[in-house]
C-alpha cells in the first residue's frame, strides 16, 4: 500500500492540484473569518438588544432569545440544508459560497452573542449603577465602561469558536461549496487514493488550525490579569 | 423570477414516527460515543497529570491533531482509507469511531483542567485529617472534580448530539439521515428540515434539563435547566 501512495505522490502534487488545494483552502478560511467577523458583529447587536429594559423592545427581546437558543439546539448541517432549500425555492440565485456564509453567520451570531453577554455579565453590577448615577445612558455604559473590561473575557472564547467553524466549514462541502473537504472529494473521485487524499486534508485543516490556536492560547495568557474585586 | 411555494407539512405528519426512531438512533450514538471518549479522556488526562515525559508527548499530540482537524474528515479518513490496508468498517462504525477518538481528544483536555483544579492545600487537609489514599479520592479528589467538571462535560455531550448529524453523510439513518431519505421521496425540502431542525431542539432541550437536574442536585454544580 505505501509503495502505491509514494508513487502516486508527484502526480498528486501536480501544479494544478496544488492550485486546486490552495484556492479550496482560502475558500475555507473566507468562509469562516468572513462568518465569525459578521457573527461577532449581529451576536454583538443581539447581546445589547437583550439588555434593554424598555417594554416596548420586548417583543425584541423574546426574539432575541429565541434566536441565540434555537440556533445553538440546531446542527450546523440541519441549518446548512435550511438555508440552501429557502433559498433554491425563493428563487433567488445566490452562489453556493454565499448559501453556505449565511449558514455560517447564523450559526456564528448565536454563539457569540452567548459568548459577549456572558462577558457582560462578567462586569460588575455595581458599574452598571455607578455609570446611571453619573447620569450615562446605556450605549455609553456599554461604551465606555462595559466593552473596556469585557473585551478580554470576550475575546479568547470568540476565538475559540472562530477556530471551530473552520473545522465545521467541511460540512459545506454537503451543499458543493468548492471548499478544502470538497477539494479533497473530487481528487478522491479522480482515482488519487483516499488515504493520500484525506491525509493530506487532515494535514492542512492542521496547518490553519493550528498557528490560530496558539495564537488564541498566547491571547488568553496575556490577556488574563488578576482581577481584583 | 419569484416562485410561489406554499409550506404543506401535511405529508410530513406520517413521517414523523420515522423521524423519531431516527432521533433515537442519534441520542444513542452521541451516548456511546460519549462514554467511550469520556474512557479516553478520564485515561488521557490521567496520563497528562500523572504520566512520564514520553506519554505525556504521545498523548499532547492526540489531543492536538485530532482537535485542530474536522471530525468529518477524520470519519472520511476512517471509512475511505482504512479499507485499503484491510480494515473494512461499515459507515455506522466507522462514525462511532471516529466520533469517539474525536470526543476522547477534547475530552482530556476538559478533564485534565478538572484535575488540576484541586488544589495541593485541599490534598494536604485531608492527609492531616489522616485520611486515607481512597479515602482522599473517595472524598475530596471525586466531589470536586465532579463538580467542577459537570457543567463543561454536559456541554460537550450537546455539541455531540448536534455532531452526530454528519454520520447522514455516510449514509447512517439517524435524524438527519432520515431526514435526507424523506426529502428525496417528498421534496418537501423546507417542511423536513423545519420538523428535523424541531427535533434536534427537543432532545437537546431535554439532555440539558435531565443533565442539569443531576448536575444541580447529585454534584450541587451550577448549572442552568433549559
Amino acid at each position: 500500500m505505501l509503495t502505491r501512495l509514494v508513487a502516486e505522490l508527484p502526480e498528486f502534487f501536480s501544479y494544478y492540484n496544488i492550485v486546486f488545494l490552495a484556492k479550496a483552502a482560502l475558500a475555507t478560511f473566507a468562509l469562516s473569518a468572513v462568518g465569525s467577523i459578521t457573527g461577532v458583529l449581529a451576536g454583538f447587536a443581539l447581546a445589547v438588544t437583550r439588555l434593554t429594559r424598555s417594554i416596548w423592545l420586548a417583543p425584541l427581546r423574546w426574539l432575541t432569545v429565541l434566536l441565540t437558543e434555537l440556533f445553538r439546539r440546531i446542527p450546523f448541517l440541519v441549518t446548512l440544508m435550511l438555508v440552501f432549500f429557502a433559498f433554491q425555492l425563493s428563487g433567488f440565485d445566490l452562489p453556493l459560497f454565499a448559501v453556505a456564509l449565511i449558514a455560517v453567520f447564523l450559526i456564528a451570531s448565536a454563539y457569540l452573542a452567548e459568548i459577549i453577554r456572558a462577558g457582560f455579565e462578567s462586569v460588575h453590577r455595581n458599574q452598571w449603577d455607578a455609570a446611571a448615577a453619573m447620569n450615562f445612558s446605556m450605549l455609553e455604559t456599554i461604551r465606555y465602561v462595559i466593552v473596556p473590561q469585557a473585551w478580554r473575557i470576550i475575546l479568547p472564547p470568540a476565538f475559540g469558536f472562530f477556530i471551530l467553524f473552520i473545522k465545521d466549514t467541511a460540512l459545506a462541502s454537503q451543499i458543493g461549496v468548492i471548499e478544502l473537504t470538497y477539494a479533497g472529494k473530487v481528487l478522491n473521485n479522480k482515482g488519487f487514493s483516499a488515504a493520500l487524499v484525506f491525509g493530506t486534508l487532515l494535514v492542512l485543516y492542521f496547518l490553519i488550525s493550528y498557528p490560530l490556536m496558539r495564537l488564541g492560547a498566547r491571547l488568553e495568557a496575556s490577556l488574563a490579569q488578576p482581577r481584583h474585586r | 423570477m419569484t416562485m410561489s411555494y406554499t409550506l404543506q407539512y401535511g405529508q410530513i405528519w406520517p413521517y414523523l414516527p420515522t423521524l423519531a426512531a431516527g432521533a433515537l438512533l442519534s441520542l444513542q450514538i452521541a451516548f456511546l460515543a460519549f462514554c467511550g471518549g469520556l474512557l479516553i479522556g478520564t485515561a488521557g488526562a490521567a496520563a497528562l497529570t500523572f504520566g512520564g515525559s514520553m506519554i505525556r508527548r504521545v498523548v499532547r499530540a492526540y489531543v492536538t491533531f485530532l482537535t485542530n482537524t474536522p471530525q468529518l474528515v477524520q470519519i472520511y479518513f476512517l471509512y475511505f482509507a482504512l479499507p485499503d490496508t484491510g480494515i473494512l468498517l461499515s459507515s455506522y462504525a466507522a462514525v462511532l469511531i471516529g466520533m469517539t477518538l474525536n470526543a476522547g481528544a477534547y475530552l482530556t483536555d476538559i478533564q485534565r483542567a478538572g484535575f488540576e483544579s484541586v488544589r495541593a492545600s485541599e490534598m494536604e487537609a485531608a492527609q492531616v485529617l489522616g485520611f486515607s489514599r481512597m479515602q482522599q479520592i473517595r472524598f475530596v479528589v471525586l466531589p470536586h472534580v465532579a463538580r467542577v467538571l459537570f457543567p463543561p462535560l454536559s456541554n460537550q455531550y450537546i455539541l455531540m448530539t448536534l455532531g452526530t448529524s454528519m454520520a447522514a453523510i455516510f449514509g447512517v439513518e439517524e435524524l438527519t439521515g432520515r431526514a435526507f431519505n424523506i426529502n428525496a421521496q417528498t421534496f418537501r425540502s423546507i417542511e423536513v428540515f423545519s420538523v428535523t431542525a424541531g427535533f434536534y431542539v427537543v432532545i437537546t432541550l431535554a439532555a440539558t434539563t435531565i443533565l442539569g437536574l443531576i448536575g444541580r442536585f447529585a454534584f450541587r454544580a451550577r448549572m442552568r435547566l433549559v
